[in-house]
């Protein structure tokens, strides 16, 4: 939406436009097929038929990142593969949301000490929203992170004007003192 | 070869074909996983293939050796993520034949299920998304749908859902609990019903058939020379299972089954139609090992009395060298420690199945268009976390 | 056949270098020398008695004083199998990483070990002579040095990939360093906890809390933001 992002005023009905869209966004977000280690599996348990990500309109992994608004990165990134990684984030277009699942990619996991070419953590390369610790995650754990994903996704704001800057943070905060 | 001559075009003639170089992977919905091949192609054929593997190598073997022998057990779950009962195995059989010892009785009928039911999870999962490379995404929730039902069971005894870290040297970590085996055993029965339910579905589906028989035949010479195990090699017309032929538990001894190997029975022997239905008719066969193991486990302790102690004390073989090999789903995994004494061994290799089940495929996909490509790579079964370890 | 037998067929047909049977080890093996090792492979694959069809494994294993690579050969016609070993002294006062021993490859009597030789080379430097293709297998082409000596250093970064526990994640840096001086790294530099501008964002028009001063402080303009607009 181009010039128009967070250019009018935060005012009702800015907000309700906005409120509108992020109900949109959060109500079919599209994940990416991508699977890496053992998280991957259970991440596929997540999709079949026991828990059935579709109930919450997440169920239907694209094969290309363009297409795609969440990577869940599930499996250990090693030095190899983080390069890939950058570059599916690179190529997603925005907004794009990032899950880490699995203790791997959260911070090192059961490679953290002897793994000498393991990333520690994927937040290393790409920006995380939400960590899904666990190893592997239950399927119930990833359900939940894309659940508290909806939820973050329902509340950006898309035209109302936001703070965005740390300067622009600092100004609210003074004003509102 | 014979496609590209059919398809290759007079270079005078002003349509010609250019080669082009293709990456798949690492990231892409059919490579299972994060295996990269770099493809030569003349339209859809494939002309030239190199794997690039690598792309989860996550230190095993160095882990290994600064780890303690119990330590490295969980690491073994990692590998081959979708057999966690059988890598267990594997290891803590290893460890056991380098200390000297034997697991008591009840613990080796208790793992010759876990292991058996591994199997099945394990196939289920071949089977799920061999149909989605086919294009079938059907198969893929009814064989997730059973493959829950083992999670489930398994958790009862070990306490985690995928990778179980339940195997220990000297025995099993716990004991099961009463009522177990009688549910197995009524999964059993419900399995052999939903089994003839996959038949229909995919297994002689005249699409499926068409896809898969005939496209990437691996004759036996070829097959023995690429060290290929499992039901790809049995598939090739080679009847060779460690279970029955260098029998690692003392239990496969007294149990009766069969080892299935390919027939050729849509096409040419060892093609990926056989080595699809050598999968599903271990599955069987692995129900008929389960359902007479069930009721022939005898009461006793689950673990070795002396080998209690290393959840206090490490462990630590007197210097020595043992290889191991078991009979994983996807063949044979061989561990080979070489010890020296302390508490950690010096070398700790592992001789992952996938690994050697996936080099053929350079061999392999030459001469075959791109779709026989994906159906080649998904036929052979690999898991990546035990190609690069 | 049992270990005995193969090993005498063995001794007897290649003229030098098969070592004696170990039979004390709870794998029998054989030592034979590097120069001998391509015949005595050829023999144990294709006399009819041994048939070895199958190289299940390649291993090379670093000990003080020699690195040894180890084959482990079975039959599957037969159903016996065999551990074959070749070792390498290490020269006096060779140092760990620039000592690269040369084995002959097995690589033209069985494909399989192929990739295990590239393993081998990849993961512990063992140079398998006459080798069809010998690249790095598992690690980067570019790695340096060899993960599996005892004596490796684990690196910081490769590739511009950061691998350390308490690096500086890529998206946090500053553009004028573009990459952090890797070694030597201070002892106790803190952990760098990722920054997730959108969870710490408040409320349009809410009032922060104040507790968060320092925390909205850390956000650099211009960095990632997760999303949103
Ligand atoms: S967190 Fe655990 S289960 Fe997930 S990829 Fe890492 S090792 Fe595998």
């Amino acid at each position: 939406m181009g010039v128009l992002n967070n250019s009018l005023p935060d005012i009702g009905p800015v907000r309700a436009v906005d409120s509108a869209i992020g109900w949109g966004r959060k109500s079919s977000i599209w994940p990416m097929t991508f699977g890496i280690a053992c998280c991957a599996i259970e991440m596929m348990a997540v999709y079949a038929a026991t828990f059935d990500l579709d109930r919450f309109g997440a169920g239907v992994p694209r094969a290309t990142p363009r297409q795609s608004d969440l990577i869940i990165v599930p499996g250990t990134v090693n030095a190899k593969m983080a390069v890939r990684v950058k570059r599916l984030y690179d190529q997603m277009s925005e907004p794009r949301y990032v899950i880490a699942m699995g203790a791997c990619v959260c911070g090192g996991g059961p490679y953290v000490k002897w793994g000498y070419n393991t990333v520690k953590g994927v937040h290393k390369i790409i920006p995380v929203d939400i960590f899904v610790p666990g190893c592997p995650p239950r399927p119930e754990a990833l359900m939940d992170g894309i659940l508290k994903l909806r939820e973050k996704v329902g509340r950006n704001q898309v035209f109302a004007r936001q703070a965005q800057t740390a300067a622009d943070m600092d100004g609210r905060y003074a004003a509102a003192k | 070869m014979e496609a590209l001559e059919m398809y290759t075009v007079d270079p005078n003639d002003d349509v010609y074909t250019e080669e082009l170089k293709l990456n798949l992977g690492p990231q892409h919905p059919s490579t299972h996983g994060v295996l990269r091949v770099e493809l030569k192609v003349d339209g859809e054929i494939i002309t030239a293939s190199r794997c690039d593997i690598g792309y989860l190598h996550r230190c095993a073997e160095k882990i290994g050796e600064n780890v303690t022998y119990l330590q490295f057990t969980p690491y073994t779950d990692r590998m081959d993520y979708l057999a966690s009962m059988n890598n267990n195995l594997a290891w803590s059989l290893t460890v056991e034949k380098l200390l000297g010892v034997e697991a008591p009785e009840r613990a080796q009928w208790i793992r010759v299920i876990v292991a058996e039911l591994n199997r099945i999870a394990s196939h289920l999962i071949a089977f799920g998304t061999y149909g989605i490379d086919i294009g079938a995404n059907t198969p893929f929730f009814y064989a997730f749908r059973e493959r829950e039902s083992i999670m489930a069971l398994l958790e009862r005894p070990s306490g985690a859902r995928m990778l179980y870290n339940y195997v220990h040297p000297g025995g099993v970590a716990h004991d099961i609990e009463d009522g177990w085996l009688e549910d197995v055993l009524a999964f059993c029965d419900e399995f052999e019903m939903r089994w003839k339910e996959y038949n229909t579905l995919l297994s002689h589906n005249a699409i499926f058939i068409g896809r898969t028989a005939n496209i990437g035949v691996i004759p036996k010479d070829m097959a023995l020379d690429y060290g290929l195990t499992g039901p790809v090699l049995r598939a090739s017309g080679v009847s060779w299972d460690l279970r029955r032929d260098v029998p690692y538990l003392a239990p496969y001894d007294d149990l009766e089954f069969d080892v299935p190997v390919g027939e050729g029975t849509h096409g040419t022997l060892g093609d990926c139609w056989d080595r699809y239905w050598v999968r599903m008719r271990e599955m069987m066969e692995s129900i008929r090992i389960i359902r007479q193991a069930c009721p022939r486990v005898p009461a006793g302790p689950f673990m070795d009395k002396a080998m209690n102690r290393m959840y206090k004390t490490p462990l630590k073989p007197e210097p020595g060298e043992a290889y191991m090999r078991c009979e994983n789903p996807r063949g044979e995994l061989g561990f080979y420690v070489v010890a020296e004494g302390g508490t950690s061994p010096i070398r700790c290799r592992t001789r992952a199945p996938s690994f050697c089940n996936l080099s053929v495929l350079d061999a392999l996909l030459p001469g075959t268009m791109i779709a026989d490509g994906v159906a080649i790579i998904g036929s052979l079964d690999i898991v990546l976390g035990e190609v690069d370890r | 056949m049992n270990e005995t037998d193969i090993h005498s067929k063995l001794a007897g047909a290649v003229v030098s270098g098969v070592g004696a049977l170990d039979e004390s080890a709870k794998d029998p093996f054989v030592v034979v020398d590097p120069g001998s090792l391509v015949p005595a492979v050829t023999f144990l694959k294709n006399d009819a008695d041994c048939r070895m069809e199958m190289l299940n494994c390649v291993t090379a294993v670093e000990r003080e004083d020699c690195i040894e690579v180890v084959y482990h050969l079975s039959s599957v016609t037969h159903r016996h199998s065999l551990t074959l070993k070749t070792r390498v002294e290490r020269p006096a006062g060779g140092t760990h990483e620039s000592w690269i021993p040369e084995v002959p490859s097995v690589a033209a009597l069985y494909a399989s070990a192929d990739w295990h030789e590239r393993e081998q080379w990849d993961l512990l430097g063992v140079r398998f002579t006459d080798h069809p293709d010998h690249r790095r297998i598992l690690l980067p082409e570019e790695w340096i040095g060899h993960p599996l000596r005892k004596d490796y250093v684990y690196p910081h970064e490769h590739g511009g990939m950061p691998l350390d526990l308490d690096a500086v994640p890529l998206y946090e840096r500053d553009e004028a360093t573009p990459s952090e001086p890797a070694a030597p790294r201070p002892s106790g530099t803190p952990l760098v906890q990722p920054p997730n501008p959108n969870s710490d964002r408040p409320d349009a028009g809410g009032v922060a809390p104040a507790d968060s001063d320092g925390d909205l402080r850390s956000i650099k303009p211009g960095s990632n933001d997760g999303g949103g607009h």
